[in-house]
């Protein structure tokens, strides 16, 4: 069972609070009649399912409720770093800086 | 008024020498309070306890506590008798500072756990680490399968708050850790 | 009593007799004996017949690691367990065993005969043998395999057994309480750290129980263990746990332990669980976990008599047992020599020392002699002999070139044997740490760590007591200061202590036809070493394959004593290295652990929330039969005496359409939204429009998944300007509400409203039929109930009982209905007053089947059953519930994409059956033709189907391609027996017109 910051809580809490709520950094477009059929269609289903470093969001959903964004590596499971919604996908540096 | 229903009501799980002793709590009233940052002071002074910004603690003046849940996120708990002067108090507030109070005194039954043995009892299905939680916190977490609220009142005191329809669980899983209690086993 | 028991030796007690049985025959043991050791004070080694061959085995090994002696143990009804390990199953008064996997009895098994067709259960015998011909595989094959699958009998009624679970966290988690363990406890725990010591026995001391001799820091090992034992029962910061194993090593440093609580008690405490899963969270770890002795391989070392030689010794030491009155050893490893002399002090007649090694260090060598031992150093064994028991071994010199001598036999009772040690790595395994190859040592050792562990001793490599106490020292202190903590490694002397160095080999050498030898490497599953180049030859390279050809390693015990073994065959057959051909994987749990130690608390009544609604109890008592509606369960229907359910059903509806039901809605999802960004969050999340529905109002509300499809349904009540009471699914409570907490927080986070969920504040009571307003005027207050003042899809505040209420006037019957919420605590009382004053009226309570059957008749959709997440709003026929003029909701744009406008969309539509009478199955498929060939093309399926009391004639709603345009046209429904006419309609069949709702 993982062990993951959650960024509103400042603290570490058990996996059993959360739940997973697929990738991060894919904002709803503002008028989505703009886009074409195959734009909707990436924006809807297209997904980057790497090996390695994932952009993921979770949400404490037994704690205090908010979804948050995740750094995960999806070979060995580990967590870099968690950050609140809303703030822009940490550089590499900083995932470094948080890995060490 | 019409009798209210309370099927754990008078229930017990007692452990003898006061190690371990869980029964329902009394009935009090419950609202659920979303407010955002500006509005924290003003709804602490109309609810009459300052209420707590950091998640997970809590904050009583006389018999009501508020519960600090989330970021933006309290619950308030007061004697029952409070519950239209608290409504009418914060609609009052409304205009000038919007927010939600729902009133939910009857989705959530309140149990509680203390003795000695009280932490151990939690243990078996609550995977926070209680040594790490201070008394006067609290927080929303899991038990089992059903969603709780944690309190702790004292070092050997905790209060679950739980919806209604999960109390059986809860209340059975807690009869189970304390027959192992009894029988130190 | 027996002679093989050595009187003033082993840690049992001697003055206490224990009776068991074994196969019916009564034995007599002492407390603290495990079976085996207990067996074996009886002279008892023949314990069992192996999986495929049904080849006599005996005691193998001494610990948790043995593959051989299960058996079957039974504490009286549903406490029977198969495949427990002898050598771990403590004894106690009235203990009832039996040896399995034989047929009639043990010493004469019909089942030997498999031994005899040894060629044809080689290798991948399963894919071979059970392949041709086809027509075998029913009679002849499968019953065979059934017959023979498995070791014992699992039990056949239910465990009456309770488990229990419980949490723990610790600073420094030490798994083995061997020397190295039990070192770095004593460090960890000086420190102040919080401590949790686990180890899988009965008591605390691994290896040191089976090694008195040594002195440590000027105690005897014995004393100092006692000492250090009562050090740790003294710190209140440490936890020990023993009869606990470690099964499983998880992410974050979290482990699973399993207790056995009440196992090895001769009476059962009333209520006390039987095992409990520990599950603990430790900032740090400490691995030690020891070592376990590899067998040798050669033809016959499965004969029963043949045991490892460390085993060997841990009987005669620990457990005051000598395993047979006359021994040979043979070993590649200088502990066996311990082992002979440590025998032949307690009397037992070591005839001799094969060694396959050349030369021996001169002090064993010397002290072997002494004690009257033949050593033949550079010899092999190459063959036993003895039909339930070892009588002879055969043994030949081996020259400087490999050439194998003659051979000569030695007569034996026992044969001990010894390949080295392997490191016990698997909890390293299971965090996925790197296993690094020792060329030198022949030997995976473990290297960097992916978690917060260290390992220590002999499951690090380090064997000698010295090292393996001051590592274990070394890496509490470490381990208790990498936690926060001051703690410093304490030092360590040794009296006695004679290092051991071995060699590893693969089978050893023969002068015998290598083909027809009975080498075992895998003794639980019958694999020899035969077999694993048998394998090679056939193509298999990676040891993933082989293993799984050959299923070497893959039986209960995970190849513990043959992993290593079956390795540096298979790496010397395929002629590569063995870190290149790689170690299969260690999975949790380590050892067998049973199902109800996963399942702890979570059975019988806990096995799954039951939701129960605050008027079930009224249900109950007024004999409603239950379903289970997500995690609830809900009055289904309420037979009255004699009826079956189509008759109840039948009755529940007539009298609500006639006169009034009352039915339990409390399950509802429910969700407050407040703030004044109230209305336009609803408007961004449902299809309809919602801004200019008036405060007081009610409307329908559809929830689209961002894909287009529906996800959810319910009816939204204006209270005031900036709240709504929203009510979603049972089942989709809170899906919905964590959907909108989703939008709310990541996308729309500037708009101010809030979300609560109010599920379980309200109860409902949904009160159905013409006399409903009749029945709650005169107990209602402050509302206004007239068609005028309060008409269909209406909501107030008021009072009903006494009791604050919003009162919803809706209707999911196509009746006049209201829907009563009131606080959850008051709604059994007034259902109750409900029912009672309704009693003038007839009035009837229904369950959820003949909801369902009102709401079809009125073709009101249920979202989940006839719709399945492909239905846009206008395949369900609900077009008419979107807002066409709302610029964005979610969904909306999937719903102009080309797929989603093609005219063959399935669609739902009413299907009325050629013969009123027949009642279609749900799920049944449609095609328009039924004569075509199978199989015919399926155009669609029924979702919903019922008898309708009111219509008197069974009505059906279903999905089918281009439904709406074929209104009129007759589709078939072939179902088990006949193909069933029917006749596609619009979806609602009763009071089309709506004039009973707006009564």
């Amino acid at each position: 069972m993982l062990l993951i910051r959650c960024p509103h809580c400042a603290a570490e809490r058990p996996e059993v609070e959360f739940v997973y709520a697929g990738e991060a950094h894919i904002s709803r477009p503002r008028d989505p009649a703009v886009l074409t059929d195959e734009q909707w269609k990436n924006h809807l289903f297209i997904r980057s399912n790497p090996r390695g470093t994932h952009f993921e969001r979770w949400r404490h959903i037994h704690g205090c409720g908010r979804f948050f964004n995740a750094v995960r590596d999806t070979v060995t499971d580990k967590f870099a770093m968690t950050y609140k919604a809303g703030l822009p996908r940490p550089s590499e540096a900083e995932i470094r800086e948080a890995r060490s | 008024m019409l009798q209210q229903y309370r099927p754990l009501d008078g229930s017990r799980i007692a452990v003898p020498d006061s190690v371990l002793g869980i029964e329902m709590a009394d009935d009090c009233t419950r609202f659920n309070l979303r407010i955002a940052g500006t509005g924290i002071a003003p709804a602490g002074k109309v609810f009459g306890v300052t209420l707590p910004k950091v998640i997970g603690q809590t904050a009583a003046s006389g018999d009501k506590l508020a519960l600090c849940l989330g970021p933006d996120e309290w619950q308030l708990m007061a004697p029952l008798d409070e519950r239209d002067r608290i409504e009418a108090a914060f609609a009052a507030l409304y205009a000038k500072v919007p927010h939600s109070l729902v009133d939910i005194s009857h989705r959530e039954v309140g149990i509680v756990v203390e003795g000695s043995a009280a932490a151990v009892a939690l243990c078996s299905a609550c995977p926070l680490d209680l040594d790490e939680m201070p008394v006067g916190a609290a927080t929303r977490t899991i038990f089992d399968k059903a969603q709780i609220v944690l309190i702790r009142q004292g070092r050997d005191s905790f209060r679950i708050e739980v919806w209604q329809s999960f109390a059986d669980h809860v209340w059975g899983i807690l009869q189970a850790a304390g027959r192992e209690i009894t029988l130190e086993i | 009593m027996s002679t093989y028991r050595v009187a003033a030796k082993g840690r049992i007690d001697q003055s206490r007799p224990v009776h068991f049985t074994f196969n019916g025959e009564r034995f007599e043991g002492r407390k603290g004996d495990t079976l085996a050791s207990a067996l074996l004070a009886n002279g008892v080694h023949l314990v069992g017949r192996s999986f495929k061959y049904h080849r006599p085995r005996g005691i193998l090994s001494a610990g948790s690691e043995e593959p051989n002696a299960l058996v079957g143990v039974s504490r009286g009804v549903g406490r029977s367990e198969p495949n427990t390990r002898a050598t771990v199953l403590e004894v106690f008064e009235g203990l009832n065993t039996v040896s399995q996997n034989h047929w009639p009895s043990l010493k004469r098994d019909v089942g030997t005969i498999n031994d005899a067709f040894y060629m044809l259960f080689s290798a991948g015998f399963y894919y071979k043998t059970f392949m041709w011909p086809k027509s075998f595989w029913n009679k002849v094959y499968e019953p065979f395999i059934r017959g023979a699958a498995g070791l014992g009998k699992s039990p056949s009624v239910p465990d009456p057994d309770t488990y229990a679970s419980r949490y723990a966290h610790c600073d420094v988690l030490v798994v083995g309480s061997g020397p190295a363990g039990l070192a770095a406890a004593l460090e960890a725990g000086r420190s102040g750290a919080k401590i949790i010591l686990v180890d899988e026995q009965a008591e605390l001391g691994g290896s040191l129980l089976s090694e008195p001799a040594a002195g440590i820091n000027g105690q005897p090992a014995w004393q100092w263990l006692e000492t250090a034992a009562d050090e740790l029962a003294a710190s209140k910061n440490v936890t020990v746990l023993t009869r606990t194993t470690a099964i499983g090593y998880y992410h974050e440093n979290f482990l699973g332990l399993c207790q056995r609580v009440t196992d090895h008690l001769e009476t059962l405490p009333e209520g006390a669980p039987r095992e409990r899963m520990w599950r603990v969270r430790a900032r740090q770890v400490v691995l030690a976990q020891g070592s376990i002795e590899k067998p040798l391989v050669f033809d016959g070392n499965d004969r029963p008599g043949v045991m490892l030689a460390g085993s060997a010794r841990t009987f005669l030491n620990r457990y005051g047992v000598k395993v047979g009155n006359r021994a040979v050893v043979v070993t590649s490893h200088d502990s066996a020599w311990l082992a002979a002399i440590n025998l032949a002090e307690a009397g037992v007649k070591v005839s001799a020392i094969i060694d396959i090694r050349a030369s021996v260090p001169y002090h064993l060598v010397d002290l072997a002699k002494a004690h009257g031992i033949e050593v033949l150093t550079g010899w092999t064994v190459t063959g036993t002999s003895g039909r339930l028991r070892v009588s002879s071994v055969r043994v030949n010199p081996v020259t400087a070139g490999g050439k194998v001598g003659r051979a000569r036999n030695i007569a034996c009772d026992t044969l001990l044997m010894c390949g080295g040690w392997t490191p016990s790595v698997h909890l390293f395994s299971h965090t996925k740490g790197k296993l690094d190859w020792n060329e030198e040592r022949q030997m995976f050792l473990p290297g960097a760590p992916t978690e917060e562990t260290r390992c220590a001793g002999a499951g690090n490599g380090v064997f000698g007591l010295l090292d393996a106490l001051k590592e274990g020292a070394f890496a509490g202190a470490s381990a208790a200061t990498d936690a926060g903590f001051k703690a410093k490694a304490g030092d360590y002397q040794i009296e006695g202590e004679i290092a051991c160095t071995g060699i590893s080999v693969k089978e050893l050498p023969t002068d015998r036809n290598s083909s027809s030898a009975k080498a075992f490497v895998d003794f639980q599953n019958d694999v020899t070493a035969k077999d694993i180049r048998l394998a090679v030859r056939e193509g298999f390279q990676s040891i993933e394959h082989i293993k799984r050809y050959t299923t070497t390693g893959m039986a209960t015990d995970q190849g513990k004593t043959s992993n290593i073994n079956g390795l540096a065959i298979a790496s010397d057959a395929v002629r590569r290295p063995t870190p290149a051909v790689g170690l299969t994987t260690f999975r949790p749990p380590y050892t067998p652990t049973t199902f109800g130690a996963f399942a702890g608390y979570t059975r019988g009544s806990l096995f799954e929330v039951t939701r129960k609604t605050a008027i079930d109890g009224w249900a109950e008592q007024n004999g409603a039969v239950f379903e289970p509606v997500s995690l609830w369960r809900r009055a289904w229907y309420f037979p009255e005496r004699g009826e079956d359910m189509h008759q109840s059903v039948a009755r529940e509806c007539k009298a609500t359409r006639q006169s009034l039901g009352i039915f339990d809605a409390s399950t509802l999802g429910k969700i407050e939204i407040v703030g004044p960004d109230a209305a336009e969050f609803i408007n961004r999340m449902y299809t309809n429009a919602w801004s200019k529905l008036a405060p007081g109002r009610l409307r329908y509300g559809l929830l689209l998944g961002e894909d287009g499809f529906i996800r959810d349904d319910g009816v939204i009540g204006r209270l005031s300007t900036d709240r709504f009471h929203v009510t979603t699914t049972t089942g989709g409570a809170a899906r919905v509400l964590a959907t909108m907490e989703d939008y709310l927080q990541t996308e729309w986070p500037d708009l101010k409203v809030w979300l609560t969920s109010t599920t379980e504040q309200w109860a409902v009571i949904a009160l159905n039929g013409p006399n409903a307003r009749q029945l709650i005027e005169p107990l209602v207050e402050g509302i206004d109930l007239s068609n005028q003042a309060f008409p269909h899809m209406s909501v107030a505040e008021g009072n009903i009982c006494g009791v604050p209420t919003r009162l919803f006037r809706v209707s999911f019957t196509g009746e006049l209905g209201f829907e009563i919420n009131v606080p959850s605590r008051y709604g059994r009382a007034v259902w109750e007053a409900l029912y009672e004053a309704g009693r003038q009226y007839d009035i009837t309570p229904y369950g959820t089947e003949a909801m369902h059957v009102m709401r079809a008749e009125k073709g009101y959709i249920i979202v989940g059953q006839d719709t399945d997440g492909t239905l846009t709003p206008d395949d369900a026929g609900l077009g008419w519930a979107i807002g066409k003029a709302k610029p964005d909701f979610v969904g909306k744009r999937s719903l102009t994409r080309s797929d989603m406008l093609k005219a063959d969309r399935k669609q739902l539509v009413g299907l009325m059956t050629r013969d009123p009478k027949t009642v279609l199955e749900e799920g049944a498929h449609i095609v328009a033709d039924p004569n075509q060939p199978v199989p015919m093309k399926m155009i669609g399926h029924v979702t919903s189907s019922y008898w309708s009391e009111a219509l008197g004639r069974s009505i059906a709603l279903a999905v089918i391609e281009g439904g709406r345009a074929r209104e009129g046209q007759t589709v078939h429904v072939p179902m088990p027996g006949k193909t069933h006419q029917a006749e596609i309609t619009g979806m609602v069949f009763f009071d089309p017109e709506n004039e009973r709702l707006n009564a």
